[in-house]
């Protein structure tokens, strides 16, 4: 089953440095709870893992991400992840993000357009919650990118240099520890979501 | 895998037994009680075939665990004749039903008639709407409840007569 | 006969025989819960078995890995394809000439197929190796829409195909394609649109869904290593079919296979095939030598079991401006799955779909069926259909009410100028049935008169009128011919084996008798109903005859109940044994009264002389004699064996009318009404037949009003479970009317038809035939299955209905 994705996330750090982590793949990874690269096979090229956990199910995802685009004058980054889940459930993401100028200098906007197609077991049985699911998963995403972002040092007004800083490895941004994904707790976000939705506010 | 001892009331006698934490209350009555009465019909919870009656109320045997009954009286269709009042054969329930037609493939009975003993014992002279409702978390694909309907409706007037003690 | 003194009346009561609302005998253990269903069976020894699908709609399989399973403590085998390749059994045969996987070998062509089978102590450890098993899949493109099946360079299912150009059916044009099936006339149809002033068109889809009884599928298997023989107890509406299977596939004798199929907790066509599930308990039973239950759960059921409908048809109906219609023409695209396992009589891969042209006398016809594979489960003729017989009848009753909405004549006139008269019955229709009898004026007249149709149409003008009515209101009536008791052996056969049936009934010195058939009931009331049959043949009380089914070692060879054939064959059968019985019998009392056979009258329960009511034998006094006072010449005994091949199918008929109110707001349909009128022939048990049909009506009204089988675009069945899936409850359930004709069938034995499945097929497009006339002042012809409040609130904006 396919799910069209379409965020816009305020930053409360400048572009620049909002960039520095978008183009960092592991840095990236870091930021999606339950995910980590393993493994850099070529320049563009990465293997990765993502667990899932939906109550007592478990998934471990394993996969390629292939980047197919890093354009730093645009600030944007498109790459493809496919993974599966030895236990049958398969998944397959196309994703482009860039990142914008916000409505001050200090502020920017990290934007994602993404097709993911989700098969097998997740599909079947975790359908029905997959478009939430994904919201609140972005959300935590989001919230980890931003803090990430805002733990880098503020650049003295030098032009952000993309690949030279992925060539020489720095900054070193620390990635967060793989925690398993918690459905059940998103499922917990999901039911205060909606409540609040109830009363006429958004978490 | 561990198990933990339960005492439970069955139909009135009391059973023991060491089952596993995870073992669902159907699967007990089923295998371990040799008590088949109760079906299971689906896994979501939703057929009601497995309906007991657990300390007084409904429950659906499917997602109960038997653990949680330790210290509980159950009561399944097996044990519905032992209610009967004035110590008939079957109780007014089980008669109703074979009086009014209410059962064809017989693989909802036993949780149709646990859950209408009890909603009897809820509401006992209930309308048409009541009895639908009442009898809502139990499905049928043989009957299409028209006739159930009827036979609890049967069983409600038979147990409304004044000779009747309630169980 | 004379009419029967109050003396005979009470005879006839005390026999409580054909046409008594006998209650009924099964009821006894049902209500004390003491039924005998598979899940309930128990033996010494046994292992439990579980099984490992495929979470993806097509995919290779790359690697399995048993370890983990293995090793699991209780776990006593895994098997998969490679351990059942040695005995030939990865594959098995199906009842419609393919061949089907039992494990998948190599490739997965549908999501949740039998992949590997695990056999454990108990079930929770089956569940827990199930879980452990490790599957690794290359995934490959899916065939999910019908219509994009046959397009050149789609992906291809059937590897196991390649190559073969030739189909049991017919060439296969397409390595999707599985047949082509075509009956009537073109010529003569297309002669009839070219010339027709007026003609309709339109597409008619019957979406896949599911039949779903409550009992789900399930068996224990017990292979006796000392004596060679296997035992199965298994949810089978057709267990001498299934021992002849059974024996071809493993090559034990059928003499020492032995399937039971004790109480079933419904069928409704779900099962009646072999499933991979009951092979692989089989396997694992003669393997292990101890015996293996099999038990499915619901969303395996849902899954995997055989699916019903799935047709997608263009119907065509040319007529006169006056809705004479002139002719028929229809062809269908039907999506039966990864396997052809549709459960049909050989000769007929769409089943008996060409009843089509329905009640109407319709002179030029012609149909043409595609069938192909997707990647979804197989099957295609379950759910009360009386092979396809559903499909063939909604696409007539749609076609008609379409036909009447653009000459804007009443439906129930434009029925009426089409009906075929009484006169010409038996009728020969435009695709070679012959009609046995029917009166479907008597029936339309009726049921228009008891809902007072003119009514109804004054207060929906009145309602169309008011700008402030918060509903829509629709009338709906179809007036369906289906065709039953399959059949005719030089038409009908499974597997080769023709559809006759049979009974054996043996009667004891005491009075009281065991009869046998070779139909199997799942809720149907065989035990009440075919003693009644009995008892009004022979005169022995119906309290008295046993009636035993489904054990193949003492039953008669049967193809079992399905069809709605139970009555018109086995029952016919049942009648036929009984008469031979009667003429011994006779034969007894002449010897006994000292008289010649001629002298003798039977009347009621008895042998009486000519003229003189007090000499007499009952046949209570005739079965003792036959075990010790016979006439020089006769055998003693009172039994008699009788496998009857009928002679034509039966024609049931019917008249629905159903009122709804539909929500402006919400698009809920509330029922306010439906009125089903029956004519099943000869009624034997009128409480058993309004049960039956309380119990269809409720099952069409699930699939009109809510069933589906949604698949996304990658195969993955999204509603399988009962969260999902729509099984109405008390609550939603509308209250039915039910009527009925008597208009029997002159070539069976009691004039019976059978009757089980038309509140099915009949009430399907009565649901429709209502929602869509509430819309139909708006210029809608059509809605899609099913009426859900969503779909129809869809409907609702688009038509521009406000609240």
């Amino acid at each position: 089953m396919e799910v069209k994705l379409d965020k816009r996330y305020p930053l409360d750090v400048e572009p620049a440095r909002a960039w520095m982590v978008l183009q960092d793949v592991r840095a990236v990874a870091g930021c999606m709870p339950g995910a980590a690269i393993t493994e850099q096979v070529d320049d563009t090229h990465y293997k990765g893992t993502v667990k899932v956990k939906v109550g007592p199910a478990n998934a471990a995802f394993g996969g390629d991400i292939e980047v197919l685009a890093l354009d730093p004058a645009a600030m944007k980054l498109q790459l493809l992840g496919k993974g599966a889940d030895r236990s049958g459930s398969s998944a397959s993401m196309n994703l482009t993000a860039h990142v914008e100028a916000g409505d001050t200098a200090a502020t920017s906007v990290l934007v994602g357009e993404a097709a993911v197609i989700v098969n097998g077991k997740f599909a079947q049985f975790g359908g029905r919650m997959m478009s939430q699911v994904s919201d609140m998963l972005l959300a935590q995403f989001a919230d980890n990118f931003r803090a990430a972002a805002a733990a880098l040092p503020a650049p003295q007004a030098a032009p952000p240099v993309a690949s030279a800083a992925a060539a020489s490895g720095a900054p070193a941004l620390s990635p967060a520890p793989v925690r398993e994904l918690n459905a059940l707790g998103l499922a917990w976000g999901l039911v205060k979501n909606w409540c609040a939705g109830m009363f006429g506010r958004r978490t | 895998m561990t198990t933990q001892l339960i005492s439970v009331k069955i139909n009135g006698k009391t059973v023991q037994k060491a089952v596993e934490p995870r073992q669902l209350l159907v699967h007990f009555l089923r295998e371990d009680c040799h008590l088949t009465g109760a079906h299971i019909g689906c896994e979501t919870s939703h057929c009601g075939a497995c309906t007991v009656d657990i300390d007084g109320r409904s429950v659906k045997g499917c997602t109960h665990l038997a653990v949680q009954c330790d210290g509980s009286e159950v009561l399944t269709v097996e044990g519905l004749a032992g209610l009967a009042p004035g110590g008939g054969m079957l109780h007014a329930v089980q008669e109703a039903f074979y009086k009014e037609h209410g059962l064809q493939c017989g693989f909802c009975t036993p949780g149709m008639l646990v859950r209408a003993y009890r909603f009897l014992q809820e509401n006992p002279n209930p309308s048409e709407a009541e009895v639908r409702a009442g009898m809502s978390g139990n499905l049928c694909r043989c009957t299409g409840y028209q006739n159930i309907v009827k036979a609890v409706l049967h069983a409600a007037a038979r147990l409304r007569e004044p000779q009747a003690q309630p169980a | 006969m004379n009419a029967p003194t109050d003396k005979g009346l009470e005879r006839i009561a005390a026999l409580a025989g054909i046409g008594e609302p006998r209650l009924r005998k099964e009821d006894a253990r049902f209500i004390q819960g003491k039924g005998n269903y598979v899940d309930d069976i128990k033996l010494p020894g046994m292992l439990h078995m579980d099984i490992v699908r495929s979470p993806l709609a097509h995919a290779r399989i790359k690697r399995i890995d048993k370890s983990a399973a293995l090793a699991i403590p209780g776990v006593h085998a895994v098997l998969t394809a490679d351990d059942l390749k040695p005995l030939k059994l990865h594959w098995m045969p199906t009842l419609a000439g393919d061949v089907a996987a039992v494990l998948a070998d190599l490739k997965v062509h549908f999501q949740m197929q039998e992949v590997a089978i695990v056999v454990a102590d108990d079930r929770y450890i089956a569940a827990d190796a199930v879980e452990a098993v490790q599957v690794e899949y290359e995934e490959l493109p899916v065939v999910i829409d019908p219509y994009t099946a046959l397009a050149p360079g789609a992906p291809v299912l059937r590897d196991d195909l390649a190559g073969k150009t030739e189909g049991v059916h017919g060439k296969r044009t397409h390595p999707n394609h599985i047949f082509t099936w075509e009956a009537g006339d073109k010529a003569a149809a297309d002669a009839a649109f070219a010339r027709a002033p007026v003609t309709v068109a339109e597409r008619i889809v019957y979406p896949r869904v599911h039949p779903c009884p409550l009992e789900t599928c399930g068996c224990v298997a017990s292979f006796d290593p000392v004596r060679g023989e296997l035992t199965t107890y298994m949810t089978s509406q057709a267990p001498h079919v299934v021992r002849t299977v059974v024996s071809l596939l493993s090559g034990i004798p059928e003499s020492k296979v032995r399937i039971v199929s004790p109480d079933i907790g419904g069928g409704f066509g779900n099962k009646v095939g072999v499933y991979p599930g009951y092979v692989c308990a089989i396997v694992a039973s003669i393997v292990l030598g101890r015996p293996v239950k099999w038990i499915e759960d619901r969303i395996e059921n849902i899954s995997t079991t055989a699916f019903a409908r799935d047709y997608h048809m263009d119907g065509e109906l040319a007529a006169t401006p006056d809705g004479r219609i002139l002719g028929l023409r229809v062809q269908v695209l039907a999506d039966h799955g990864a396997f052809d396992a549709c459960a049909d009589p050989t000769k007929y891969p769409a089943g008996l779909f060409h009843i089509c042209t329905g009640s109407y006398d319709i002179a030029a016809a012609h149909c043409s069926v595609k069938g192909v594979y997707t990647n979804k489960a197989p099957g295609g003729v379950a759910y009360r259909c009386s092979f396809r017989v559903t499909e063939a009848v909604y696409l007539i009753e749609r076609l008609v009410d379409i036909l009447a909405q653009k000459l804007n004549i009443d439906k129930a006139e434009i029925r009426a100028r089409n009906f075929i008269r009484k006169e010409q019955f038996p009728y020969t229709s435009a695709f070679g049935f012959e009609y046995d009898s029917g009166d479907h004026p008597t029936a339309l007249k009726k049921v228009l008169a008891a809902c007072d149709y003119a009514g109804l149409r004054a207060e929906q003008a009145a309602k169309r009128a008011d700008p402030h009515c918060p509903t829509l209101m629709g009338i709906g009536l179809v007036t369906f011919t289906e065709v039953v008791g399959a059949g005719p052996s030089k038409m009908c056969d499974i597997l080769g084996v023709g559809m006759f049936d049979s009974c054996e009934i043996r009667i004891h010195p005491t009075g009281s008798a065991i009869a046998r058939m070779g139909t199997i009931s799942q809720g149907q009331g065989h035990q009440t109903t075919y003693a009644q049959i009995i008892a009004t043949e022979l005169g022995i009380p119906s309290e008295v005859i046993q009636v035993e089914e489904g054990d193949t070692s003492t039953a008669p060879y049967g193809l079992g109940t399905y069809g709605s054939r139970s009555t018109p064959v086995a029952g016919a059968a049942i009648a036929m044994a009984a008469r031979k019985i009667h003429a011994k019998a006779r034969k007894i009392a002449a010897h006994l009264l000292e008289v010649g056979e001629g002298d003798l009258d039977w009347e009621i329960d008895r042998f009486k002389l000519k003229g003189d009511d007090a000499r007499f034998k009952t046949m209570k006094d005739i079965a003792w004699a036959a075990y010790n006072r016979l006439p020089p010449g006769l055998e003693p005994g009172l039994e008699a064996v009788h496998y009857y091949d009928p002679p034509n199918f039966t024609f049931p008929f019917g008249v629905y009318l159903c009122v709804v109110d539909i929500d402006r707001g919400t698009g809920e349909t509330q029922v306010r009404r439906f009125y089903a009128l029956d004519d099943c022939g000869t009624r034997i048990n009128p409480m058993i037949i309004e049960g039956q049909i309380h119990g269809g009506l409720t099952e069409g009204y699930a699939v009109a009003m809510g069933q589906q089988m949604p698949f996304d675009a990658q195969g993955n069945l999204l509603g399988n479970t009962l969260m999902d899936y729509f099984l109405p409850t008390a609550v939603e359930t509308p209250h039915w009317e039910t009527d009925h004709t008597v208009t029997p069938s002159p070539h069976h034995p009691i004039g019976a038809k059978g009757v089980a499945e038309s509140p099915h097929v009949g009430s399907i497009p009565t649901f429709t035939s209502a929602v869509v006339d509430a819309f139909a002042h708006l210029g809608v012809t059509h809605m899609t299955l099913p009426h859900s409040a969503y779909r129809v609130w869809q409907q609702l904006k688009k038509s521009g209905v406000n609240l």
